[in-house]
């Protein structure tokens, strides 16, 4: 799991995306990106972004709420039909609050606004991209978990989500018409096509499957 | 003649002479011997029948055949029988029959032969005369006449002395031949058996005889007999043989002297012979003294000539009598002569003709007078043969045809009677009348017809024609007499009253309307072919019209609920005579029941007796639905405008009101009629007293306008209602026009719209209250709207400021890259400032520093700087820009936040818009300036003053502050900013700027 984890960081390290339409704007939040080494691209609107930056890529994006071409709302909105799942900050001259609430709803990660303090774009962005690290770790696991499912026979699957409800071996065989010696059979044939040594295990795996 | 003397012998001297005498004066005399032999004719007889006397006289088939082939074969018989009697008994011969005339026709002629008797009372022999019988009535009757008097002689003669018998049977002989009454003196046998002498008077039809025996102082008879003369010279003789004849004989010497003139005549005259001789001495003739003057010359002429020639002499004159008066006479004389033939003197007769003449006067006046009433009466005469054949019209029917005589209808070929037909009767009448007039001819019934004739001018004429025979005493039809009547007028008449007649029959039938006739008991006896058809009769049943069922099927076609009112109405009209009318419902063939209106009058004859009715009904069926629906539309249309929730005011074309509908009544408080008597006009007196005073002036001025121009009127005012509340109105009216365009009424309406007043009042009222509402929230919009201005460059500067700090806290210090950010820095700021400025000049209103600046650059630049929003927003923006615009002096920055501004209001109106959305930039020149229009194509411009106020806005998020700033930005350029409404939609903002004068640049 630890090899996962690494392996991940090192293939993609994490992005800050801009699109403002101020280019005053774009170069001072650049510039501010690069000093605290941090990888950063900007855009000045949103379709430019969605056409050439990889949206399923790690980071996050710091979005001005007020643009020509499309509101930040609408690019938001884009990426979440998109699949996405990049964290969005946004910034804004004058924010009122329904259309705070309306951004948090769609799960804007944060909503600066106009002039901010470095500190807090940046803390902002950090806490971004940390939480797109998470659960970008989460969804790495369920994957792996998956594709260890994935190497069950139907009646393996069938034998494993039995078992893992509780029920015990000749009530499996019961319920799914077998002999309580072939359950055993599928059973021990799962448990170690699932890497698992103990039923715990099992049940903590399928349980991950299900959170998604 | 001579040969008449050839057996002198055989018959009396006397006789010979009486023949001759008789033929000179009437003609056609003849002789016979006691055997009845003729013995001589006068010589015209002979001629005219080619015989010799010799052969005349022959006897053939019991008569002489003189006789036989003069006298028609008809009469002959009883001719002769008559001829032999008289022969053997001595009797006057006397007969009518038919003589053959010169003409070759047989003619009616009467034969009289008297017997020539000696002293002792033998018959010597026969002298007779024929006399032709005029056709003439007159002649008739002068025959007759005649006849009558001779024959009333005969029946007194055997009474006569003997000695005087000859005198009266001369008497009568004259009386015979003359029929001029004759006074006669002979003894008359007294019933004693004395004779006594008379004095006999005989005129035509009467004798009167009077007894003058005691008179009578001449008691020898004055006749001289034959045997008496004997000796004396031979015309004196022959004078006295006449004169034994016929009286008052004469005679003259060769010379022409008087030798002898009848005592009587001399006593008559009171003048002897010598004495009339005298004249012949003074060289004048022997009648010098006897004559009339004028008929002297004439006489005396012929007189001569006969003196010269020895002709016989035969004339008319008037002698004078004793008295000194003339008469008539006629003198017929003949010349004696001796064995050598000189003539020795002259005999001859005087016949006193004046009666007859007188007479004959009289007749052919009364002929005269009965011909001329036979002319003149105004009837066509005309006299038919026995066989049709016309023989006379009279006048008028030949002025009638235009003819002189009926020469006209001797035509070669076919009778008169044919010839009359074609020519004078119509064409289709001839045939018609020549059948009426041959069967009358063949039966001798009498006809009657009216046919047509042709009068002289060729129009034919219709007259009433009749005729009758005449029948003669032996039952034969002597003529036809007939006479015809000019009726043609009166066929006219007829036939136009028969074809009025006809024509009014037509036109009973043909008028649209029901007629029909009642007798006086109000039963039906006609029905026009309309109503027959009407109630589905056929018309041949209507020929024979049956009261009673005629009254039947009226009354089964009228409607049950209407028959017994129709019976009331009828039978007062039939009892008082008042005229009737009444609606009912009648069924027609078709079984649908029609209202009729029905009107009936009564005629009445001269005493006021009603005869019949005379009825008339019209079909009034559709008239009353048309009627009916008109009320009902009147009526509707009447709650309508009674019942509509607004008041209603006519007037005449002068402005008085005539209506007002209830509601305008009621809320006035007061009628139409309760204005009049106040001594204003209907109009004032309403308008004084209705309309608020503030308003009244404004009102009567409308009003006076639209009457006097025709104008629509439409008015808001204040007007009192019955409860003296004012309340407003809007009224307006207009006119009402016939088809020649001149106003006939005025139709106002009014509609009490004080509550929609008082509403917009209150509307007015929370506008203002919210536009002050919204002005506050504007001013924080307007706050946020700098911020975020503002902000922009402040933003950036934070964040580079940020950055450059951290740039230069890097181990090692980056200042490369510190200095652009600081650089970044100071321009951030720059435009922060640069945007802080220009608001502060937007609210100063002042114009930055202008420059000289080419104007389609800088809208061109504007527009592009909003091509991107126009087209997110699916907006297109169209530019027109005038080729070689003049520059003009401006604020390029001020200028183009105007354009984007006027642009993005242009898309803002058009949101709602799905297509055409499009803004139009328009820039041309104007004179000394330059104008731009902006044009949408959205809802419009409200109120095109209002939006220029500031805080002014019709936008939801609007501050309404743009178009404020832009005037002041376009007034602050010298121009002018305007709006107004696009067609067919949206809205044009134009603005001017002026162009640089060419001297000031």
């Amino acid at each position: 799991m630890q090899h996962a984890q690494t392996k991940a960081e090192k293939l993609a390290e994490p992005i800050v995306y801009v699109v403002d339409d101020d280019e005053a704007m774009r170069e001072a939040l650049l510039d501010l990106f690069t000093v605290t080494q941090k990888r950063a691209t900007a855009f000045s609107n949103g379709p430019e972004f969605l056409e050439t930056a990889d949206i399923q890529a790690p980071g996050c994006l710091v979005l001005d709420l007020r643009m020509p071409g499309g509101t930040g709302l609408d690019l938001q909105e884009h990426l979440l039909l998109a699949g996405s799942r990049l964290p969005v900050i946004f910034l804004t001259g004058h924010a009122d609050i329904p259309t705070s609430v309306k951004a948090m709803k769609a799960g804007a990660m944060d909503f600066l606004t106009k002039p901010f303090s470095d500190q807090d774009l940046l803390e902002a962005v950090d806490r971004a991209i940390k939480l797109d690290a998470e659960r970008r770790k989460v969804e790495a696991e369920r994957d792996r978990i998956q594709a260890l499912v994935d190497t069950l026979s139907p009646r393996e699957q069938e034998v494993m989500f039995a078992v893992v409800s509780g029920l015990m071996n000749k009530q499996v065989a019961y319920q799914l018409g077998i002999s309580e010696m072939t359950v055993k059979l599928h059973r021990m044939s799962l448990m170690r096509k699932m890497q698992s040594r103990s039923l715990a295990d099992l049940v903590r795996k399928t349980e991950q499957l299900r959170r998604n | 003649m001579t040969k008449a003397f050839d057996t002198p012998d055989e018959i009396g001297l006397e006789a010979m002479q009486a023949v001759r005498i008789i033929e000179s004066v009437v003609g056609n005399a003849w002789a016979a011997n006691p055997a009845g032999e003729i013995v001589c004719v006068s010589p015209a007889v002979l001629s005219r029948l080619a015989l010799t006397l010799e052969e005349f006289s022959s006897q053939s088939d019991g008569g002489p055949l003189g006789w036989r082939r003069m006298i028609h074969p008809d009469d002959y018989g009883r001719s002769m029988a008559l001829w032999h009697w008289c022969l053997e008994s001595g009797e006057h011969f006397n007969i009518e029959h038919r003589t053959l005339r010169k003409s070759g026709a047989y003619g009616w002629s009467r034969t009289s032969a008297q017997p020539l008797r000696d002293g002792d009372d033998r018959i010597l022999g026969w002298y007779g005369a024929i006399i032709d019988i005029e056709t003439s009535d007159a002649a008739a009757r002068f025959a007759d006449t005649a006849e009558a008097a001779v024959q009333e002689l005969p029946s007194s003669l055997s009474a006569i002395h003997p000695d005087d018998r000859t005198a009266a049977a001369h008497a009568a002989a004259r009386a015979f031949w003359t029929g001029v009454p004759q006074v006669t003196r002979h003894r008359q046998r007294q019933p004693d058996g004395k004779y006594r002498w008379t004095e006999t008077r005989a005129e035509p039809g009467y004798s009167v005889s009077v007894d003058i025996d005691e008179l009578v102082t001449d008691r020898e008879p004055r006749m001289v007999t034959a045997s008496d003369t004997a000796g004396e010279p031979e015309p004196l003789r022959s004078a006295r043989a006449v004169e034994s004849i016929f009286g008052n004989g004469w005679a003259f010497d060769a010379r022409g002297r008087w030798i002898y003139l009848h005592p009587f005549a001399q006593n008559s005259l009171g003048v002897t012979a010598e004495q009339l001789n005298v004249s012949v001495d003074e060289g004048h003739t022997a009648w010098k003294q006897l004559l009339h003057p004028d008929d002297y010359e004439r006489t005396a002429a012929a007189w001569n000539r006969c003196l010269e020639t020895g002709d016989d002499f035969n004339v008319e004159f008037r002698f004078r009598r004793v008295s000194g008066s003339y008469v008539w006479a006629r003198t017929a004389a003949r010349a004696a002569r001796d064995a050598r033939g000189r003539i020795v003197g002259w005999f001859g007769i005087a016949l006193d003709i004046d009666v007859y003449k007188k007479t004959v006067e009289a007749l052919r006046g009364r002929e005269l007078e009965l011909s001329q009433l036979v002319d003149m009466v105004p009837v066509h005469i005309r006299r038919l043969g026995p066989n049709g054949e016309p023989t006379f019209f009279n006048k008028r029917l030949l002025d009638f045809y235009g003819w002189k005589d009926l020469a006209q209808l001797e035509t070669p070929a076919g009778s008169r009677l044919t010839t009359a037909m074609e020519m004078l009767v119509h064409p289709d009448d001839s045939a018609r009348l020549l059948e009426a007039v041959r069967h009358s001819v063949a039966t001798g019934e009498s006809y009657g017809m009216k046919y047509r004739l042709r009068r002289s001018d060729g129009v034919y004429r219709w007259v009433d024609g009749r005729a009758a025979p005449l029948i003669d005493p032996e039952g034969g039809i002597a003529n036809w007499y007939a006479i015809s009547i000019d009726i043609d007028d009166e066929m006219r008449a007829q036939n136009a009253l028969r074809d009025r007649e006809r024509e009014l029959l037509q036109l009973v039938d043909i008028v649209p309307s029901l007629l029909w006739r009642l007798n006086r008991q109000g039963e039906p006896t006609f029905f026009n072919k309309r109503l027959m058809c009407f109630l589905g009769l056929d018309a041949a049943s209507s020929d024979q019209p049956d009261p009673r069922r005629l009254a039947a099927i009226f009354r089964g076609a009228v409607h049950p609920d209407d028959a017994s009112g129709l019976e009331d109405a009828l039978n007062r009209s039939i009892a008082t005579g008042e005229n009737f009318s009444k609606r009912f419902r009648l069924r027609r063939s078709d079984d649908v029941y029609r209202w009729v209106e029905s009107n009936a009058e009564p005629l009445r004859d001269d005493s006021g007796k009603i005869v019949q009715w005379y009825g008339l009904s019209h079909d009034i069926d559709d008239q009353l639905r048309v009627e009916e629906a008109l009320r009902e539309r009147e009526r509707s249309l009447w709650q309508l405008v009674e019942t509509l929730p607004a008041m209603i005011d006519c007037a005449a074309p002068n402005g008085e009101p005539v209506y007002r509908s209830q509601q305008l009544r009621e809320f006035l408080g007061y009628n139409l009629e309760d204005l009049d008597g106040t001594g204003k006009s209907r109009l004032d007196a309403t308008l004084d007293a209705g309309v608020h005073p503030d308003d009244v002036a404004g009102v009567k001025e409308k009003y006076a306008h639209s009457l006097a121009t025709g104008e629509p009127y439409a008015r808001k005012h204040r007007l009192r209602r019955f409860d003296g509340e004012y309340r407003w109105v809007e009224t307006r009216a207009a006119a009402m026009r016939n088809l020649e365009g001149a106003i006939i009424q005025w139709n106002v309406i009014c509609l009490d719209i004080d509550g929609e007043v008082q509403a917009q009042d209150e509307l007015r009222l929370a506008q203002e209250r919210l536009s002050r509402a919204s002005q506050s929230a504007s001013l924080a919009e307007l706050s946020a709207s700098i911020a975020h201005e503002v902000n922009q460059p402040l933003a950036a500067i934070v964040a580079n400021s940020n950055a450059c700090h951290r740039w230069l806290l890097a181990e090692p210090p980056n200042l490369d890259r510190a200095k652009i950010t600081a650089e970044r820095i100071i321009r951030d700021a720059n435009s922060a400032a640069e945007v802080v400025s220009r608001i502060r000049a937007l609210f100063r209103q002042r114009v930055e520093p202008q420059s000289n600046t080419d104007l389609v650059n800088v809208i061109a630049e504007a527009v592009h700087l909003i091509t991107e929003e126009a087209m997110r927003r699916r907006v297109r923006v169209e530019l027109d820009i005038e080729r070689a615009l003049p520059n003009v002096v401006v604020d390029q920055v001020q200028i183009q936040q105007v354009l984007v501004n006027l642009i993005r209001n242009g898309m803002d109106a058009m949101d709602a818009a799905v297509r055409d959305r499009v803004v139009s930039v328009r820039v041309h020149r104007v004179g000394d300036f330059v104008a731009t229009e902006v044009s949408d194509r959205g809802m419009g411009v409200a109120f095109p003053e209002r939006i220029f106020e500031a805080f002014f806005t019709t936008k939801v998020n609007g501050m309404g502050m743009g178009l404020a700033i832009c005037r002041s930005i376009i007034e602050s350029h010298g121009g002018r900013l305007w709006v107004q409404n696009n067609e067919p939609s949206g809205a044009i903002f134009t603005f001017t700027l002026p162009i640089e004068v060419e001297a000031a640049a």
